[in-house]
């Protein structure tokens, strides 16, 4: 008992000491930048992306930065706590990687006005709260090109998160993609309703699959979970975020692979620099941001070249993936011929284009 | 793969966890103990279960991993109820908020990697079957395991005399304990043996159903198996038909997104629950069925010299 | 066991619910060490990141005192129903539904600016999570059926109804889809009462809460019908007294308790209904209410110190880089050494209490 309480004194001795010190440490003049993810940072997926972003500004900036990081930041009343107290130990920048950390973020934009903020997937912004979003539905053009080739029974089968503009404007691409190479290809959906949910995903791809989908895509689930069914049970798969490669290295059509250390590394400049605006950052295949990786090794030397081609075109601009003539479910021309969708309609797109079976769900 | 060969092939793997878990919770509810802390038991077997089929490479292993470390857990909850005469709800709480925690402890490095996937039963003759043999005899061998601890649990209880002893201790922990039974002992035992049964489910989870590391991927399940045990009537052929009904249910909510029909998943999701009370209010109006089958003294703390 | 002599208490010692708490603590305390080493980190260290960082600010204090609110609040309702032995333990579901009836009532009157919009909505919440644990309770009266299996299942069912509603009707049409409500008006909010903090008035309801809670067990006839009607159906049925009013009391109670607490927090710090309204406080305020020992003073006091570690572990991830299951693993052991100890609140033993107890915790089973 004695010696307990002799370490008990001990230890608060030391907590005071501590204190006082860590008081003494944030005087520290370097540059720093909080990131909260939504999920743990795993092998690969959004996190592991968002945190090579991380490391990245680190390796640009080198010790005129440093970074914290907080991930499993659950999307409620909790997340507000994480990023003001990040706040309040002297973070100048902070990165919030959920759409639902957007307004907690505001609310603490608004009360510290010489922080600069970015946010992943939101539609709002203030003078020193910025957005960021990819331009996913380029690269989903591209792989539903490849899936359009490839697929024998013409039916896909789509493992989706929630069905917001971004997730709607990435399933229109891919099937008009593969309807460009193969006019017959329908799409059916399972709404997750979860960016994360390991079992779930692999049992909507099993019951995809069950249906004739041959070409299975996991659209921002941020596990391997759907990959590694489509190597087991000998179909195509194609996911978002990273190149998921090692977890079906016969049956991977494509990866949609995101690249943020460019826009991170440009806005932490810009906030060091004092010139950060909050503004929505749009970043496709022209900034390197998105790009499609691994594509399969069972596309022809021909099909190649048309993907090629057809990459080279969204690159430079001389083609939008959503030019008319594009009909919805109903039948109804959403976009007419000769003409491609504006920035505005394709953030708020609530439509699906002929060929996609299930509907968005009210 | 039709729609109904997954439905029926997909049920039985869906299920097997449940019915694992639910078969264990079963025999300790059977002696009176209400386990409350399923869920936590399932994570730190699934975590455990996981971390050594990655490291060793051996399933066996990693089931017999994943039933030991949950049974660790549940012989707390045991020490709590049984020694220190807790109350059996907060106690089963306890142990799962405990085991959630510890299980994302253990998971923490292996986030989102993956483990080989534990092999199908190699079935000749069976699996060969049109129709059937895809969709029955073309499982792993922890499917029929399930099965056959199903039917082993049933005879257990209704034809042995130490399933005598269980359920007599469950309806009246005082009686057995005049008539000279360790009431505490078998207690323990039935608690350690649901913890063991809940590891299992939970790396059957994480290693067979779906071989990868996901902090919370036991999503729930914990808490469908004491629905489960309560809609089976504390009976092993309907906790059995339970488990597999309700595994079922979670195919065939995706199977009719997939088809097309409009149906907001969230009705077929709280429909076990539904169930399950309307069935549970059934049984409890009839005072004869209800001492028939829930255990009388169940969520009841025993104390010996009272 | 047996090498102790253990003797039943047969008086009420003012001193061993505090003997109890202390010795939880203390076993915590050992345990939480240990496993700050494991993540090598110094125990000092640990603990002030733990339980001093977050007082040291009054952002710190306030993000307290937010998490303590709803524990609060809905472990008062719960305790009261808990004394009874009538076991809630659906406040989660309860809470939910709360939160839906109060948000539904700001989504209506959208633009009101009526102060008497907050108080609808925490009368119709606090009314909502009456009527969602009134199943329970008119399951177990009518029926008869275990209120224990039919609350938790209950909490289920809530949740669905909640994504349903969220992903459905009360979806904020200009939201892209995502599945939240529109964000809420000034008026059906509740004020800041510390500047710089997002602790809001909603605070009041569960020192509010306190105040019946203690009035209620400590003073009326009411309270004690309540209590004595769950503990001894057939005494208090000689009595006059109802058992079947004691679980219609105990559960109505805890509902109303658990729904205002919903509205508290879809009216406080979230302002909009969305998926995740509650990170399981309806689950771990059954823990506060035992830790508490199920008294309006300790549970007070339990609040406070389960809201610090919720609190405090959050400061741990970012400021020492614990991971987040700590603060459950924290949580877990806390209680689990409470319901340990808390024998000593019926028994007494022989030797020296303390030798005793540390030698038989439940750590000796892991």
């Amino acid at each position: 008992m004695k010696k307990l309480s002799r370490t008990l004194t001990k230890t608060l001795v030391a907590a005071a000491l501590t204190a006082g010190l860590s008081l003494t440490a944030s005087a520290a003049d370097k540059f720093k930048v909080g990131f909260v993810y939504p999920s743990p940072v795993g092998d690969v997926g959004w996190a592991q992306e968002l945190d090579k972003g991380r490391k990245g500004i680190e390796a640009a900036f080198g010790d005129k930065v440093e970074t914290v990081v907080v991930e499993n930041v659950p999307e409620g009343p909790d997340a507000a706590r994480i990023m003001n107290q990040m706040a309040s130990q002297g973070a100048d920048m902070i990165m919030l990687g959920s759409f639902g950390y957007m307004n907690d973020g505001l609310k603490l934009a608004a009360r510290k006005k010489d922080m600069s903020f970015i946010h992943a997937s939101g539609f709002k912004t203030a003078d020193n709260f910025g957005n960021f979003q990819t331009r996913n539905y380029e690269s989903a053009y591209i792989a539903g090109i490849a899936a359009g080739y490839l697929t024998k029974s013409n039916t896909f089968g789509i493992v989706a998160a929630y069905p917001i503009p971004e997730v709607v404007g990435i399933i229109n691409t891919f099937t008009l993609g593969a309807q460009k190479v193969n006019p017959d290809v329908t799409v059916k959906v399972v709404w997750l309703n979860s960016w994360f949910n390991p079992s779930k995903a692999q049992e909507s791809a099993r019951s995809l699959i069950s249906q004739s989908a041959d070409v299975v895509f996991s659209l921002y689930q941020d596990t391997p979970s759907v990959v590694t069914v489509g190597e087991e049970e000998g179909v195509y798969v194609i996911n978002t975020s990273s190149d998921m490669k090692k977890y079906a290295p016969t049956k991977l059509l494509a990866s949609l692979a995101i690249d943020w250390v460019p826009y991170f590394t440009e806005r932490v400049k810009a906030a060091m620099d004092g010139t950060f605006k909050g503004e929505p950052y749009w970043g496709g295949m022209a900034d390197d941001a998105v790009s499609v990786a691994s594509l399969s090794s069972d596309l022809s030397a021909e099909q190649r070249a048309e993907i090629d081609k057809v990459t080279a075109s969204i690159k430079s601009g001389a083609f939008h993936p959503m030019s008319g003539p594009i009909v919805d479910q109903d039948g109804a021309e959403k976009v007419a011929a000769g003409s491609a969708i504006s920035d505005g309609d394709m953030l708020g797109i609530n439509w699906l284009v002929k060929g996609v079976e299930t509907r968005i769900p009210n | 793969m039709e729609p109904l060969i997954f439905i029926l092939a997909g049920t039985l793997a869906a299920a097997t966890p449940l019915l694992y878990a639910a078969l264990g919770e079963l025999v300790a509810e059977k002696s009176g103990m209400l386990n409350l802390g399923v869920e936590g038991m399932m994570a730190v077997g699934a975590a455990s279960g996981f971390v050594i089929v990655a490291l060793t490479g051996s399933h066996a292993l990693g089931f017999l991993g994943g039933a030991v470390v949950a049974m660790l857990l549940s012989l707390v909850y045991a020490a709590l109820t049984i020694v220190f005469l807790a109350n059996q709800v907060a106690s089963g709480l306890s142990i799962g908020i405990l085991g959630l925690g510890i299980s994302a402890a253990i998971g923490k490095e292996y986030e989102g990697t993956t483990v080989t996937t534990f092999a199908k039963l190699d079935l000749p003759i069976l699996s060969d079957i049109p129709f059937l043999g895809r969709a029955i005899f073309d499982q792993d061998i922890l499917v029929y395991g399930a099965i056959a601890l199903a039917i082993l649990i049933w005879y257990l209880l209704e034809k042995t005399k130490l399933g005598l002893i269980i359920r007599a201790v469950g309806e009246s922990p005082h009686s057995s304990h005049v008539l000279g039974y360790n009431v505490a002992l078998i207690r323990l035992s039935c608690v350690a043996f649901g913890g063991a049964m809940a590891g299992i489910g939970g790396a059957y989870l994480s290693t067979a159903y779906t071989p990868l590391w996901a902090d919370g991927m036991v999503a729930g399940r914990g808490w469908i198996v004491v629905a489960l045990i309560v809609f089976g009537t504390w009976m092993v052929p309907r906790v059995m038909f339970g488990a597999y009904l309700f595994g079922a249910l979670t195919l065939l909510e995706l199977s009719i997104q997939g088809i097309g029909f409009n149906v907001p998943s969230q009705i077929l999701s709280a429909s076990p629950y539904i169930i399950t009370i309307v069935v549970l209010a059934i049984i409890s109006r009839n005072p004869i069925l209800i001492r028939q089958k829930s255990p009388m003294s169940l969520g009841e703390t025993f104390k010996a010299n009272s | 066991m047996a090498r102790f002599k253990i003797e039943p208490r047969t008086e009420n010692s003012l001193f061993a619910p505090l003997l109890v708490s202390s010795i939880a603590i203390f076993l915590t305390a050992i345990a939480g060490s240990g496993l700050f080493l494991f993540y090598g980190k110094s125990p000092s260290a640990g603990f002030h990141a733990f339980f001093i960082e977050p007082l040291q600010s009054t952002y710190g204090i306030g993000e307290v005192l937010l998490k303590m609110g709803p524990l609060l609040l809905i472990a008062q309702g719960l305790a009261i129903g808990f004394r009874a032995k009538v076991w809630n333990i659906g406040a989660e579901g309860q809470l939910l539904i709360g939160a839906i009836c109060g948000g539904y009532l700001a989504i209506l009157f959208e633009g009101s600016s009526s102060p008497f919009l907050l108080v609808a909505m925490v009368v119709v919440g606090a009314l909502g999570g009456m009527a969602w644990a009134g199943v329970a309770a008119w399951l177990k009266v009518r029926f008869n059926a275990n209120e224990i299996l039919v609350t938790f299942m209950m909490s289920s069912i809530a949740l669905q109804l909640l994504y349903f509603l969220v992903t459905g009707p009360l979806k904020d049409p200009a939201g892209f889809n995502f599945p939240q409500s529109i964000t809420f008006g000034e008026a059906a909010l509740f004020p800041i009462i510390m500047e710089d903090t997002r602790v809001n008035a909603s605070l009041f309801l569960g020192l509010f809460a306190t105040v019946i809670a203690w009035v209620f067990i400590q003073r009326s006839l009411l309270g004690y019908q309540l209590i004595v009607g769950g503990l001894a159906p057939a005494a208090s049925r000689y009595a006059g007294f109802s058992a079947n009013r004691s679980v219609w009391m105990a559960l109505l109670i805890g509902g109303a308790a658990a729904g205002a607490a919903g509205v508290a927090e879809v009216a406080g710090p979230l302002g909009m209904l969305q998926r995740n309204i509650s990170p399981g406080y309806g689950f771990a305020a059954i823990i506060v209410a035992f830790l508490g020992g199920l008294n309006p003073i300790g549970i007070v006091l339990s609040s406070a110190l389960m809201a610090l570690i919720y609190v405090g572990g959050d400061f741990a991830r970012l400021s020492i880089g614990l991971p987040s299951a700590v603060t459950a693993i924290f949580q877990g052991m806390l209680l689990t050494f409470y319901l340990a100890s808390s024998f000593l609140l019926t028994h007494k033993l022989r030797f020296s209490t303390t030798t005793v107890s540390v030698k038989s915790t439940p750590e000796a089973a892991e």
